[in-house]
């Protein structure tokens, strides 16, 4: 790979994440993008913000509230220079990680010095999960090998479960931990610094014709059950299979939420005389089967090292999305690796995957963990529905 | 008073009775508070808590989930201002008097002057309760008895005080008949009222034989359910549904208030009863009882061992030979005669409640068709005791009574009374039933409100109302009317059997709308429940045995002929629905000009569960109806309407109430919702000379519907290829799910194509015969035939 200099994550940040019709109901995804926007330039003071290149916004269903190109609608709402411009860009589950890629690029190639990646995602505005307007190609039903286009994501994590091997009893154990951990690490603060918390303000009918406005400062993520068991957890039924082993317990959980990072080239950095957070490394994305997607980063992981010139075994902390229990081990199993080293605080089953911001929020959990950590090389990966998966790779400085 | 206008309710005690019936006004669009005792922190809790539980129980007391909304929740120590808005207060607390006494002394400041206020109370002295009220409002204070679960138990015991203003009573009457589809009886304010004392006496005198005769539990259910024409959950089972504390609870009243009582030495609890109880095994509430469930298995107390063993009591087939006879002077006669301890068990039962209803008549009830409609629509009985004995021949079974007290083998000495052996040869008679206290014949009552109700339920032995005048009948349908109501309006009545829809039901409802078109102003369809259960499937397998397809293809096109000249007839279609309106009868239903429905309407279209799609044009109603919705909405896109109405007709959802039938499309927002069945011919006759009276002109065929076309069908496709994946549907279903998606999508066009309904018809008749064709699908129907139950092949 050819680049002319290398960029940096200077800041990162992001809003708790919601669970779904929970307590972002009210918050428009436009709201929240703008919200992460102003609190990651706030992070670099003295920044000139119109030398902001673009602002790159994964979504992964870029429609209705989330819809008329997000990006642009968020760097407006923010209060950026409007000659600051946006791009929304979706590749499903991966696309925050993707705007990180995409940003990152765009400075590695010298055609920016300041960029920033952002996601956002309200899944309780998408009426379905499907987006607003679901319609399928006939020709998909033409033809077997186009069949896995049309499952649900929870149908590809059991077919995933019966190919690898990963029971029921396995999934809840790890549903578990994912809550435990996430818990502890709420409670030991560990979020406090990546999360700028949101007020949330709500318009009800009140006494006498008037509208009642309430407050609420959030800023602790809402999905983590610290008290779930693998008794409790065991009690649901699985969900997309008669006879399956995938459950609302042992799934990632639908969510809101938004996050974004400031990238700089070296020369921002040195005139802005900040701190570089981390170097960005190396971004990969590879395609799986449709029916077996979860499967995904097994193909991305790889890649990744290899263009980053490091070892599995170099990975201090990795943030592997926990789409389905069920995948996220298969995936570890598969590339044989190691537990301790994945999500140290929890992971999506816990956390929440609000779809298109997931992998900017975990960069912003990454972020933090690299100041706070002796943690050198980070990873983030996810598998992505239609069959993918994406993996970016990043080193302390 | 002629009209009671009820605009609010108010329910004090949100116990199962409180809540329920609160439910029962919130369906019958009356909003209603419901109150309970202040609790701390949320002082509405306990109300609160009430309310969410009508969501979970089953049979669903809220005809729709959004009824709910409707009830107000509030507590005495906080609300009590509240009840100034309401006209009625129903006070449904605990059976304690001096609870009751305190609560009337506490509310009765806030009650209105005009208001009503009843007890729900199952056995107190509603006289007794009066006095808890200030005097000025005695005359507007009564007893209103529901019965368990309030929805669908017809029966409530209207008790009128010394004081009660008979004016408001029966202003009452009617509204409970019309508006909440009550059917009432006037009670005498004696212990437990009419229903229960006669029932609960019933489940008494069971047990007495139970034990004397040392018959299981469960072999007495077998023989004290359906087979003797009473409820499934006959005498045991009934009693653990109930709760054995509120049993013994209502035993012990009897004991404590009817020391007169002949039969009083049986008025105690059994001590196994008592032992249940005590361990707390109080019945269904408690997962356990007489009957336990225990996973699959059901089991049955057993006295001889103390212990549970699996239920599996049956009826010897030679009694079940002797109740199998259809007259039933012989029933009765070979009961006697016979020396099966089941047998005796029988007579032994019938006897007893016979001997106590005689005896008791005078003092509990104002006449004997009182005390069977009470019997009957309390305790679901089919028929009531002295119908029962009148139809057994009344002398013999008198005589036979006589025999059984002078020889000792009755539950006690007291004798008949001397009307019984007065020569009569019933109680029931064209002119009346018999009243013991009055020593007459009373006539039905003659209020209003009863007008209404053109074909009411009859006694056996009671005169048959107005049958009307046949206008022209084949086999499967007549075409009458009623002079006497609208000699132009005709009304179709279906004679098939659960008025399945088959080729001379659809041959007669042809020629009956072109009748209708020649002579009369408009066309009711209407009988008694179900209104029709789907297309006649026995003449289907016929037909596809002999391979008649092309027969099988011109009667689905005369089916839908039949739903289209429903729907364009030059004349106003009404259609009078009450229970189920399933398939063929559910097209019938939306092709109509307009609908009438009681609330106790179950409609659907349920052809998946034989293999089949909708093909009298439900397909075609539903393209239609998505397509006008999503005319109206932005966008303009069909898919999401036919979205719901194809998981509708792929699970064959049947709606729970006429509410839901509206919810799920089959009726419409505009059509008439009735509380009571009865009431429904009227409506409908005066609903169809209405709508003909205001220049009725039938709706165009639509030449242009949008359609979904192949996206649409893709899209559907993916549901289904995920349900298929993950186990829930088989391949079959699969393959009917797509067809009923194909014709709700318009077929396999472009999306947004815009199509005629003859075409939408056409698709819908083809993919049905492609079906039909097919091994699987005529398993299905052989299989609903021969089990009743749907073949997931």
């Amino acid at each position: 790979m050819k680049q002319i200099q290398e960029a940096y994550i200077v800041a990162a940040t992001r809003t708790p994440v919601a669970k779904r019709n929970g307590m972002f109901r009210n918050v428009r995804p436009d709201d929240m993008l703008a919200h992460v926007l102003s609190a990651v330039v706030a992070k670099v003071p003295g920044l000139d913000a119109t030398e902001i290149g673009d602002v790159v916004v994964g979504c992964a269903m870029p429609e209705a509230e989330q819809g008329m190109n997000v990006a642009r609608i968020g760097v407006l709402l923010a209060g950026l220079p409007n000659t600051v411009p946006g791009i929304t860009i979706n590749r499903f589950c991966s696309s925050g990680l993707q705007a990180v890629a995409d940003a990152a690029a765009r400075i590695r190639l010298g055609e920016a010095d300041v960029m920033i990646a952002a996601g956002t995602e309200s899944m309780t505005v998408m009426p379905q999960i499907m987006g607003n307007k679901i319609s399928l190609n006939p020709a998909i039903f033409a033809k077997d090998e186009n069949l896995g286009i049309a499952f649900g994501m929870g149908l590809t994590a059991e077919k995933v479960a019966q190919q690898w091997g990963i029971d029921r009893a396995a999934q809840d154990a790890f549903a578990v931990q994912s809550n435990q951990r996430a818990a502890a690490a709420i409670a030991a603060g560990a979020f406090r610094d990546e999360i700028t918390p949101y007020t949330v303000r709500t318009h009800v009918p009140g006494e006498g014709g008037t509208v009642r406005v309430t407050e609420r400062i959030c800023d602790t993520d809402e999905g983590p059950r610290g008290d779930a068991t693998v008794e409790s957890l065991g009690k649901l039924k699985p969900v997309f299979a008669a006879r399956g082993s995938v459950t609302a317990g042992n799934s990632s959980q639908m969510s809101d939420g938004a996050g974004a990072v400031l990238l700089m080239s070296e020369a921002a950095v040195k005139r802005y005389g900040v701190k570089p957070i981390a170097r960005f490394c190396s971004y990969s994305v590879a395609g799986v089967p449709p029916e077996i997607m979860g499967i995904g980063p097994v193909e991305a992981i790889p890649r990744a090292l290899k263009a980053a010139g490091i070892q599995q075994s170099d990975l201090d902390w990795i943030e592997l999305n926990e789409a389905f229990a069920a995948q996220a081990l298969a995936v570890m199993k598969q590339l044989d690796m190691d537990q301790s080293r994945i999500n140290p605080q929890g992971g999506a089953i816990a956390l929440g995957h609000p779809l298109g911001a997931t992998g900017v929020i975990r960069a912003a959990t990454l972020m933090s963990a690299f100041q706070r950590t002796s943690a050198r090389y980070g990873m983030i990966s996810m598998c992505i529905g239609t069959g993918m998966g994406a993996a970016g790779i990043f080193e302390k400085v | 008073m002629s009209r009671l206008i009820i605009r609010k309710v108010a329910v004090l005690g949100a116990g199962v009775m409180g809540a329920q019936i609160a439910a029962h006004c919130a369906n019958a669009s009356v909003p209603v508070i419901l109150f309970d005792l202040p609790k701390e922190g949320d002082p509405n809790a306990i109300a609160k808590k009430a309310v969410d539980g009508l969501k979970k129980l089953d049979p669903a007391p809220l005809a729709t989930r959004d009824r709910a909304q409707f009830i107000d929740v509030a507590n005495y120590g906080s609300d009590l201002e509240k009840l100034r808005d309401c006209d009625l207060i129903i006070e449904a607390i605990a059976e304690k008097m001096e609870w009751k006494l305190d609560l009337y002394a506490k509310v009765a400041p806030f009650i209105r002057p005009d208001a009503i206020f009843a007890s729900n109370t199952s056995g107190l002295s509603i006289n007794a309760l009066a006095e808890g009220m200030p005097e000025a409002a005695r005359s507007r204070f009564c007893g209103i008895h529901f019965f368990n679960p309030p929805r669908y138990m017809a029966l409530v015991e209207l008790i009128a005080t010394r004081s009660t203003d008979p004016a408001t009573l029966d202003a009452l009457e009617a509204w409970l008949t019309t508006r909440l589809g009550k059917s009432i009886v006037r009670a005498k304010d004696t212990p437990n009222f009419v229903a229960n004392r006669v029932g609960v006496f019933s489940i008494l005198a069971v047990m007495h034989h139970t034990a004397r005769m040392g018959l299981g539990f469960d072999e007495v259910d077998a023989l004290t359910g359906p087979i003797i024409g009473r409820p499934k959950s006959a005498t045991y089972r009934t009693a653990d549904v109930v709760g054995l504390d509120t049993l013994a609870h209502v035993i012990g009243t009897m004991d404590a208030t009817l020391a007169d009582d002949p039969w009083h030495a049986y008025f105690k609890s059994p001590e196994w009863l008592a032992g249940l109880i005590a361990k707390g095994a109080l019945g269904q509430k408690t997962k356990g009882g007489i009957f336990r469930k225990e996973g699959k298995v059901i089991n049955v107390l057993d006295l001889a061992s103390g212990g549970y063993r699996p239920s599996a009591g049956e009826v010897a087939p030679e009694v079940l030979a002797i109740l199998k006879n259809r007259n039933p002077a012989e029933k009765f006669a070979q009961l006697r005669a016979s020396s099966h301890p089941q047998a005796q068990f029988l007579w032994a039962i019938f006897r007893d409640v016979f001997h106590y209803c005689a005896c008791q008549l005078g003092a509990i009830a104002d006449n004997a068709r009182d005390v069977d409609f009470a019997m009957r629509w309390g305790f679901g009985w089919q028929q009531g005791p002295f119908e029962t004995w009148q139809a057994a021949g009344w002398q013999t079974i008198a005589n036979a009574i006589k025999n059984d007290i002078e020889s000792g083998a009755a539950m006690t000495n007291a004798p008949l009374p001397a009307w019984v052996f007065d020569g009569r040869q019933g109680v029931h008679a064209p002119d009346g039933s018999w009243s013991a206290f009055d020593a007459a014949l009373k006539p039905r009552s003659t209020l209003p409100v009863y007008q209404r109700q053109l074909f009411p339920e009859r006694v056996l032995g009671e005169a048959a109302p107005d049958a009307g005048v046949t206008l022209w009948e084949n086999d499967g349908v007549r075409l009458w009317n009623l002079p006497a109501k609208d000699a132009r309006i005709g009304i179709i009545s279906f004679k098939s059997k659960m008025h399945a829809v088959g080729d001379e039901v659809l041959d007669g409802v042809l020629e009956a709308i072109a009748r209708a078109e020649r002579d009369l102003d408009g066309l009711v369809i209407w009988h008694e429940a179900p209104f029709a259960v789907g297309a006649n499937l026995a003449q289907v397998v016929e037909a596809c045995k002999a391979g008649q397809f092309d027969r099988l293809e011109k009667t689905v096109a005369k089916f839908q002929q039949a739903s289209m000249a429903l729907k364009h007839s030059a004349v106003p279609t009404v259609a009078a629905v009450q229970g189920m309106a399933l398939g063929g009868g559910c097209e019938f239903v939306m092709h109509a000009t307009h609908r009438v429905m009681a609330l106790e309407s179950y409609v659907g279209l349920v052809e998946a569960g034989v293999g089949l799609i909708p093909a009298g044009g439900g397909c075609k109603e539903f393209a239609l109806r998505a397509a006008g919705l999503a005319s109206r909405a932005a966008g303009g896109d069909v898919f999401p309407f036919i979205q719901n109405m194809f998981q509708t007709i792929a699970m064959a959802n049947v709606s729970k109430s006429a509410l839901q039938a509206v919810e799920l499309g089959f009726a419409k927002e505009s059509d008439d919702i009735l509380f009571n069945a009865n009431e429904l011919l009227h409506v409908a006759l005066a609903r169809a000379r209405a709508i003909a009276e205001s220049g009725y002109q039938p709706p165009l065929v639509q030449r242009a519907v949008q359609v979904a076309g192949r996206n649409g069908i893709a899209t559907c496709e993916m549901m289904l290829i995920n349900m298929k994946e993950g186990g829930f549907i088989s391949e079959w279903d699969y393959r009917v799910a797509r067809a009923a998606a194909t014709a709700l999508c318009g077929g396999e066009v472009e999306t947004n194509a815009k199509v005629s309904e003859q075409w939408i018809l056409d698709v819908e008749r083809a993919l049905f015969v492609d079906l039909l064709k097919t091994e699987k699908t005529q398993q299905r129907i052989v299989h609903m035939l021969e089990t009743g139950k749907p073949l997931r092949n």
